[in-house]
């Protein structure tokens, strides 16, 4: 595993991270700036610089930590921070500290350690392009529903998919079209009103969520907002839009 | 050669070289790395952004003043005393006068050196307080924590007994004062490059890089 440690991190650990984690003077001006830290009744445990000494430590050891000790990284990354990046507002040397949480996060992926919800998640953008595993037909079914039940309402009522060159490209969380349909036809309502430009897609893009950034998986997560930066150059819109 | 004359010759110069050379390479080292392995600063440079940071940041000008201020305005304190005794030092200044170089420049009284020595070495003394005892900061000190600060303290702790000749009556330490003065100060600048004393240069870096990408996004830098 050490090996597999090392050479998850050695092209990944950049100049920064290098220079920060030699510079930081461990001033704790970084202490009370943590909601996990005043919401813990000022824990010391809680102090950012002290939840990143994990990637120095690895590092000192060559990556030769086991199970148990990767467990308590993954307690600390995901349940004692969510990478807000407020300390390093109050940081004097701008240490991101959230970086670093991030690429311990992703270190813990590449070795199979993840919450289950997010790994669940990644598959489905993988295989779907949406982290709620809807489908191109369910999708494009969803919105052509919503406009039926929105025109009764507002007469002439539309929502445009794939319309070429409108002016916005406006995407949702998978959560809408799975569980919250009525949150689009609102929007649909605002827009319409509103007599906003605007277009759905209707392949892979329309959802704005990017859940393996949490994870630190840089590679599903550049697909996802690459597909659509590509949607929106297909439909040539000018601007895109994303979800409340 | 005796030990006194090696450590105001050769030791002098090769501690300054450390120093120097070793900034210069940890400078290097990141500047190298960096174009490398996080483009991302290059990608969306500015010296704007890295401007407004660093004058924020040198300058009391930056959200710690209002959240730690007590601490904020000792740390500016400690600085100003670390960097402007030791350079304006009149003392120090005439052996630059002395030296090969013939160096010189004009000096602070001594009077304002005196009290810039013990107000330096009060904060130092608070700081290590604050390690020892505060239970935020013992947690996060490391050995090297406590060990820099008080290699950083000797030299002006020294050089204090040796302008006043505080200890001049116990034996040893009469005798070489301005040995141990000068071994204290080599130390330290030959310990900056390889510990996070290189903070003194890699504060511009690192400020810079996250000003860039912080400015960018709107926050505060």
């Amino acid at each position: 595993m050490s090996q597999e440690i090392m050479e998850f991190l050695k092209p990944r650990m950049g100049a920064r991270f290098r220079m920060w984690l030699n510079i930081c003077a461990h001033c704790g001006l970084c202490a009370n700036t943590c909601h996990y830290y005043t919401a813990n009744d000022n824990d010391p445990k809680m102090i950012p610089s002290y939840k990143v000494r994990f990637l120095k430590e690895i590092l000192r050891k060559k990556g030769k930590v086991d199970k148990d000790y990767l467990q308590r990284v993954y307690d600390t990354v995901y349940y004692e921070c969510n990478m807000c990046r407020r300390c390093t507002l109050y940081c004097p040397f701008a240490i991101d500290i959230a970086l670093m949480i991030s690429l311990l996060r992703a270190l813990l992926f590449s070795q199979g350690i993840a919450p289950e919800g997010l790994v669940k998640a990644i598959e489905n953008y993988k295989e779907f392009g949406n982290q709620m595993a809807v489908t191109d037909e369910d999708w494009v079914e969803t919105v052509k529903w919503c406009e039926e039940e929105m025109a009764e309402e507002l007469e002439g009522l539309k929502i445009p998919i794939d319309k070429k060159g409108a002016k916005m490209l406006y995407t949702v969380n998978a959560r809408e079209p799975m569980f919250y349909p009525q949150d689009m036809m609102e929007v649909a309502k605002i827009f319409h009103v509103a007599g906003e430009d605007y277009t759905y897609c209707s392949k892979p893009g329309w959802d704005d969520t990017n859940l393996s950034m949490f994870c630190g998986d840089l590679k599903t997560s550049r697909m996802i907002v690459e597909n659509t930066f590509k949607r929106a150059d297909e439909l040539e819109v000018e601007q895109v839009a994303i979800t409340e | 050669m005796d030990f006194f004359s090696f450590v105001e010759g050769p030791l002098l110069w090769l501690a300054f070289l450390i120093f120097i050379i070793g900034s210069l390479i940890r400078a290097a080292m990141f500047l190298s790395v960096s174009t490398k392995k996080d483009k991302i600063i290059y990608q969306h440079f500015s010296w704007k952004y890295v401007f407004a940071t660093l004058v924020r940041w040198i300058l009391p000008l930056n959200k710690d003043l209002a959240k730690n201020p007590v601490f904020s305005i000792l740390g500016y304190i400690f600085h100003i005393c670390l960097i402007i005794v030791p350079i304006w030092y009149a003392s120090h200044i005439t052996l630059w006068e002395e030296s090969r170089f013939e160096w010189s420049w004009s000096s602070i009284p001594d009077e304002m050196a005196d009290w810039m020595t013990l107000i330096f070495l009060a904060i130092v003394i608070f700081f290590l307080l604050r390690r020892i005892f505060s239970a935020d900061i013992r947690l996060i000190s490391t050995f090297s924590d406590y060990l820099l600060l008080i290699v950083t303290a000797l030299p002006f702790l020294t050089g204090y007994f040796l302008t006043h000749g505080t200890l001049d009556s116990i034996g040893f330490l009469g005798d070489n004062m301005q040995l141990l003065h000068m071994l204290s100060a080599e130390l330290m600048l030959i310990l900056i490059p390889f510990t996070k004393l290189s903070h003194y240069i890699l504060f511009f870096f690192s400020r810079g890089a996250s000003g860039v990408e912080f400015g960018r996004r709107g926050y505060s830098i």
